[in-house]
Formats: structure tokens, C-alpha cells, sequence
């Protein structure tokens, strides 16, 4: 069977849902009337549309009855403690905002040295237990955790500086890594590391959230995404890790989390 | 019921709702909870989970109002929280509980296919329909979302890139994966039914 150029590729689907501009839409056009292949993929994906389309649509409870859907609302946003009213709105973590213009190449090469025994101790890090924190949408409030009873705050603020620290030496891998000279094996290495740091970075988010620490939530936000866009990369390629790198350049990402956690005090 | 908050804009409804103002959250929470439910649904496949995703994803609202960016649009902040709220549900529907923290990382989690029927076990008992709803379940969550976005939103692939704030090079890949697993539900629906379908 011979396989045409688009095979591989995402344009017959950018084509069905009108993603492509007018000289690629020509181009596939092209393609489609000498390639029977493609024109069935076409005709696929008018058919999946066709019979999705008999489904019913379902956007609201049954028969419709949103009564009990807000009752429970009303009782559970009455009953949540941090709801705006109910939280006191924390002052913004002072960011000293001039550090975070810095040049991230000057970070990164100051931190370079970190790079070698990064990996290592990251490493290191995949063996030790999640840190538990407490979360009002995902662990019961009446049940925290014994060592946040004391202090919450305090056992956020460290957990959240043990964090960073390890994600930065795993950010500092993957923007340092040459494009020209990382195997599939390398590559691969770095995105299991980011895709174990995902959902404990996404936890300490959520933390911060609730508690107005908007910086700190911030970084973890953009830490997330770059730690989303390294994981989910299906291919090691070399435009998929300088995509990753210009990320954490362009978000200054290394210097946040340094500043953040240095004037959390952490 | 709040018809005085028919014709205000939904950062008006935002600023308003941060202010206290109940009728206005209530205001908002009536104007998109269709939209929020029919993901959520998409998502789940059933009332009850989509009710708990819709609750989880106002009360986040309810929460983060005094921190809307007014200069965004309320429905790509919505689609956000409604992301994180289908994976914070899929989470905890997660048969070893908390444990995925340490080495199920997100990645496998957004990546894993579900263990529902296949094709072949639902074509004999319905219309094509129902194979690529059911295919559509067993997605694995990222490549749902997206797709649903697209496909059952309509919305384009860089509001969704910006949306969950992914690269559009990233929602591409996860839509053509998406399609990719739904025309082979397809065809094997195809074979299954002789071509009936």
C-alpha cells in the first residue's frame, strides 16, 4: 500500500475543521483529488461528524431540572470557607520585579553548575514519598494531614520550596540540553521526570491559589506548562525540546522560581 | 429568575459576584452552565459525575472571582477550570486514591485509555453513534477534551491552545490523535456491521 505525504500528518483533520489558511487549504486540495486514500480519510471524518451529530446533546441535568443541581451549589459555596467573603485576602508576596528581568541565559549560567548533579538528585526525588498537603477540593478539611494542624501556611511554604527546588533542576535539565546531541533515551529520561513533577506541581498551584499566594501560583502555572509541554511531547525530537526551551526562556522560568521561593522567604 | 442581570456583560456579572453580589454569580452560574454540563458530560459520560465536575467547576469560580483578569474572556478562563476540574475528577476516580502523587505522573493519567467497551462489543447492540461516543470515552482524557472542544464546541484550535494554555502544535497533536483512535472505531464498526454502518 503506498502511503502518501500527508499520511502521518495532522492537514486532512486542519482541513475538515477549517484550521488551514487558503494556500494550504489549495495544497490539500491538490493532494485530495489524486489521492483516494486521503479523500477516504476525508470521507471518515464526515462520517464520524454525521453520526456524532445524531447523538443527543446533553447539557443538562435529567429533564432538564437544574433546581437540585443549585441547591447543592448555593449549600456547598455557603459551607466553603474560602470562598471570597470568607478568606481574608492575603497582601501579594512582595516580588522584588526587577529580578525577573534578568536575562535567564545569566541564571542559567550561574546555575549551571547545579545542571550535572541535577539529574541525580532529582533522581533521588522520584523515590520520596508526595508531599501531603492539605486541599479543601481534594482531601477532606476535618482530616489534615497531623503535621499541617500547627501551621498550614508553614507546611505549604516548605513543601512548596522543596518543590521548586527539585523542579528547577529538572527545568535546568531540559533547558540545557543541546538539541543537536540528545538521544531518544535522553529525551525520554527528561520527560518522565517532568511528567512525575506534574501533579504535585499542579496541587502546589491549587494551594497557592486558595491561600492568595499569587506568585508562587504564578510560577507553578508556568512551571506546569512547561512541564505539560515536555511530558506530553509524543516525539524526541529536536524541535519538540527547543519548543520546551524556548518556553522556559520566554516565561523566565528558572528566575522566577528562584525569586519566588527566595522572597517567600523559603 | 434574574432577569435584572439579563443584559450585563460577564465581567460585570464577575465584578459584581466579587462584590458579594449573589444574584450575580447566580446570573452567571445560569449563563454558562449549559456549556460547562455538555463538557463535563462529553467528559464523563454520565449525570452524576458531570453534576460533580459542573459543581467542582463554580465553586472554583466562586473562589477565584477577585482574581479574573477582566481584559480575558470568561469562557476561555471557564474552559480552564473546567480542564483542571475534569482531571482533578478523573483523579480521584482513580482506583489507587492518592497514590498516583508519587509515580503516576499526570502525563500517564491524561495518556491512559479507559477501560470501557470497544468498538466491536458496542456495534452489535447500536448505532455507529454510539460506537464513537463510547470510543470517544475510552480517550484518553487530554485527547477528549481537546477534541470535544473542537468538534462538539467548535471552537478553533488556537482559542483551545490558549485556552488551556497548551501550543497549538500540542492541541494539533492531541486532535490528530483524537481522530485518529475515532476512524479506527469507525472502521472496525465498519467491518463489525458488514459496511451497515
Amino acid at each position: 500500500m503506498t502511503v502518501c505525504d500527508l499520511f502521518d500528518s495532522p492537514d486532512i483533520e486542519l482541513y475538515f475543521y477549517h484550521e488551514l489558511d487558503a494556500r494550504e487549504r489549495g495544497r490539500v486540495d491538490a493532494h485530495l483529488r489524486g489521492c483516494a486514500a486521503c479523500r477516504q480519510r476525508l470521507d471518515d471524518l464526515r462520517a464520524i461528524r454525521r453520526a456524532l451529530a445524531s447523538r443527543p446533546v446533553v447539557d443538562a441535568p435529567p429533564a432538564g431540572d437544574w433546581s437540585g443541581f443549585m441547591r447543592r451549589l448555593d449549600a456547598a459555596i455557603a459551607a466553603d470557607t474560602s470562598a471570597p467573603g470568607a478568606a481574608s485576602v492575603s497582601p501579594r508576596v512582595a516580588t522584588p520585579r526587577r529580578g525577573w528581568s534578568l536575562r535567564p541565559a545569566l541564571a542559567l549560567a550561574a546555575m549551571l553548575a547545579l545542571v550535572t548533579i541535577g539529574v541525580a538528585i532529582a533522581a533521588r526525588y522520584r523515590t520520596t514519598p508526595a508531599p501531603v498537603i492539605e486541599s479543601a477540593s481534594q482531601a477532606p478539611a476535618q482530616t489534615p494531614a497531623p503535621e499541617l494542624k500547627a501551621d498550614p501556611d508553614r507546611s505549604l511554604k516548605v513543601g512548596t520550596a522543596e518543590h521548586l527546588e527539585r523542579s528547577k533542576l529538572v527545568v535546568l535539565g531540559l533547558a540545557t540540553r543541546d538539541p543537536q546531541h540528545t538521544t531518544a533515551a535522553d529525551w525520554q529520561y527528561e520527560r518522565q521526570l517532568a511528567g512525575n513533577l506534574l501533579t504535585d506541581t499542579r496541587l502546589y498551584r491549587l494551594q497557592a491559589q486558595d491561600r492568595g499566594m499569587t506568585d508562587v501560583a504564578r510560577v507553578m502555572r508556568d512551571l506546569e506548562t512547561v512541564l505539560i509541554e515536555a511530558s506530553m511531547a509524543d516525539k524526541p525530537d529536536r524541535d519538540t525540546l527547543e519548543r520546551v526551551q524556548r518556553l522556559i526562556t520566554k516565561r523566565d522560568l528558572v528566575v522566577k522560581m528562584q525569586v519566588v521561593a527566595s522572597s517567600a522567604g523559603l | 429568575m434574574n432577569v435584572g442581570h439579563r443584559e450585563t456583560a460577564d465581567s460585570d456579572l464577575v465584578a459584581l459576584a466579587a462584590a458579594g453580589d449573589g444574584a450575580a454569580f447566580h446570573a452567571l452560574v445560569e449563563r454558562h452552565r449549559a456549556m460547562v454540563y455538555r463538557l463535563a458530560y462529553q467528559f464523563a459520560g454520565n449525570h452524576h459525575d458531570a453534576e460533580d465536575i459542573t459543581q467542582d467547576v463554580f465553586i472554583k469560580v466562586y473562589r477565584s472571582l477577585e482574581r479574573f483578569r477582566y481584559d480575558a474572556q470568561l469562557t476561555s478562563w471557564l474552559y480552564r477550570i473546567v480542564m483542571n476540574a475534569c482531571i482533578d475528577h478523573k483523579r480521584r476516580q482513580s482506583p489507587a486514591g492518592w497514590a498516583p502523587f508519587t509515580e503516576e505522573a499526570e502525563l500517564r493519567m491524561v495518556n491512559t485509555p479507559e477501560e470501557r467497551p470497544g468498538p466491536e462489543e458496542q456495534t452489535y447492540g447500536g448505532q455507529l453513534g454510539e460506537v464513537l461516543q463510547s470510543e470517544i470515552a475510552r480517550l484518553p482524557p487530554g485527547q477528549r477534551l481537546v477534541f470535544t472542544m473542537r468538534h462538539h464546541e467548535g471552537l478553533k484550535l488556537s482559542e483551545i491552545a490558549s485556552a488551556l494554555d497548551l501550543a497549538e502544535g500540542t492541541v494539533k497533536r492531541q486532535l490528530h490523535a483524537a481522530v485518529h483512535r475515532l476512524r479506527g472505531a469507525l472502521t472496525s464498526a465498519r467491518v463489525t456491521t458488514g459496511g451497515r454502518a
